[in-house]
């Protein structure tokens, strides 16, 4: 899942993770800055999201729903959290970046992966070569505006994924960059997310 | 030049289309919603993107010198008015992400000229011509091709 106004209410698509199944969550606890603790660490106050897009824009959001589920569908979800995680960064979505740092570490996703992401060319030792190629992808079909998708990027990506599954990724990949315009233009504040409540 | 590939799964397509028709609905002006998609589609250079919605415009009667100026609307004067300018520019700060957030001194400006659920949709729109943006630069589907 990407990223919507957490507190948008009647958007019950997606299901909370159940009680008693905790497990890694435990662990990842949210805790923002907007609560007293980090008031008192003299951090910034939050600041209010721009426009709460789904709640006037109902139908976009139902659509679009359906269509993160559908662009999931065949992908490996170890590796669609990367690609989430990578696009958020380079569009720089704090809500993305939030949700996706937390479902990858509560789905049991190494931290020395997860930081790594930001400098991944030089820390391939860390990633599976399928994994870097999805990668490059990600980035060349996230800035698009500065060229076109290269065709040894998309070469090597295809040596690594089936045509169906290349589909499945170049749709996620579009996807995820779809919720972060969601994310930044409406600045969707990150830190209340709950491990678990998109996936 | 051929497409890489034209594989694209039917949920996505189904999925895609109902997001561009609500977002479309919702913003209620498709002549303005033309321009955004070709000013987007001019900034990812995708060329299907282009080719369609420049001919929609046309179908739709827009005036030739807003499809001819688009590229240079900052500096067009008075062939865009000022409704159409805060659409452009916001369309330019949400297609260039990667360059930096959002100005709030754009948001402010789109919000002067739209209501809160214009605006949502409008930023739908913008944000699902980037989709296809993306789906069609990414398989490299030819202008006037089949797009799968």
């Amino acid at each position: 899942m990407g990223c919507f106004a957490p507190r948008v209410e009647g958007m019950t698509t997606h299901t909370d993770q159940p009680a008693g199944q905790a497990g890694p969550t435990r662990t990842t606890r949210t805790t923002h800055p907007a609560d007293a603790a980090g008031a008192s660490r003299g951090y910034a106050p939050e600041r209010p999201a721009r426009l709460s897009w789904a709640q006037h824009a109902p139908e976009v959001y139902k659509a679009m729903l359906r269509l993160d589920t559908a662009a999931r569908q065949g992908l490996d979800p170890k590796l669609y959290e990367l690609v989430k995680i990578r696009a958020s960064q380079i569009n720089h979505c704090a809500l993305c970046i939030d949700m996706h740092t937390k479902d990858a570490l509560a789905a049991g996703e190494s931290v020395d992966r997860i930081v790594l992401l930001g400098a991944w060319e030089e820390a391939r030792h860390f990633y599976t070569e399928k994994e870097l190629a999805a990668l490059e992808l990600t980035e060349a079909v996230t800035v698009l505006t500065d060229g076109f998708v290269p065709d040894a990027v998309y070469d090597q990506a295809a040596r690594h994924f089936d045509e169906a599954e290349l589909a499945q990724l170049i749709s996620a990949i579009a996807v995820i960059n779809a919720w972060n315009r969601f994310g930044v233009t409406c600045r969707l504040a990150p830190g209340h997310y709950r491990p678990g409540r998109h996936r | 030049m051929t497409a890489r590939t034209h594989r694209l799964d039917a949920g996505v397509r189904d999925a895609m289309q109902a997001v561009s028709a609500a977002a479309k609905k919702g913003f209620g002006d498709a002549a303005l919603a033309e321009l955004v998609m070709i000013r987007a589609s001019q900034l990812n250079r995708c060329a299907f993107c282009l080719d369609m919605h420049l001919g929609l415009a046309r179908g739709l009667g827009l005036d030739q010198r807003k499809l001819d100026l688009l590229d240079a609307w900052e500096e067009a004067g008075e062939v865009y008015d000022e409704r159409e300018r805060a659409a452009l520019a916001l369309t330019e700060a949400v297609t260039v992400l990667t360059d930096g957030f959002v100005p709030d001194a754009v948001y402010e400006t789109a919000a002067q000229h739209f209501d809160e659920a214009r605006l949502a949709h409008l930023v739908a729109l913008i944000t699902v011509i980037n989709t296809w943006n993306r789906l069609m630069v990414s398989r490299r589907i030819p202008p006037g091709g089949a797009p799968w």
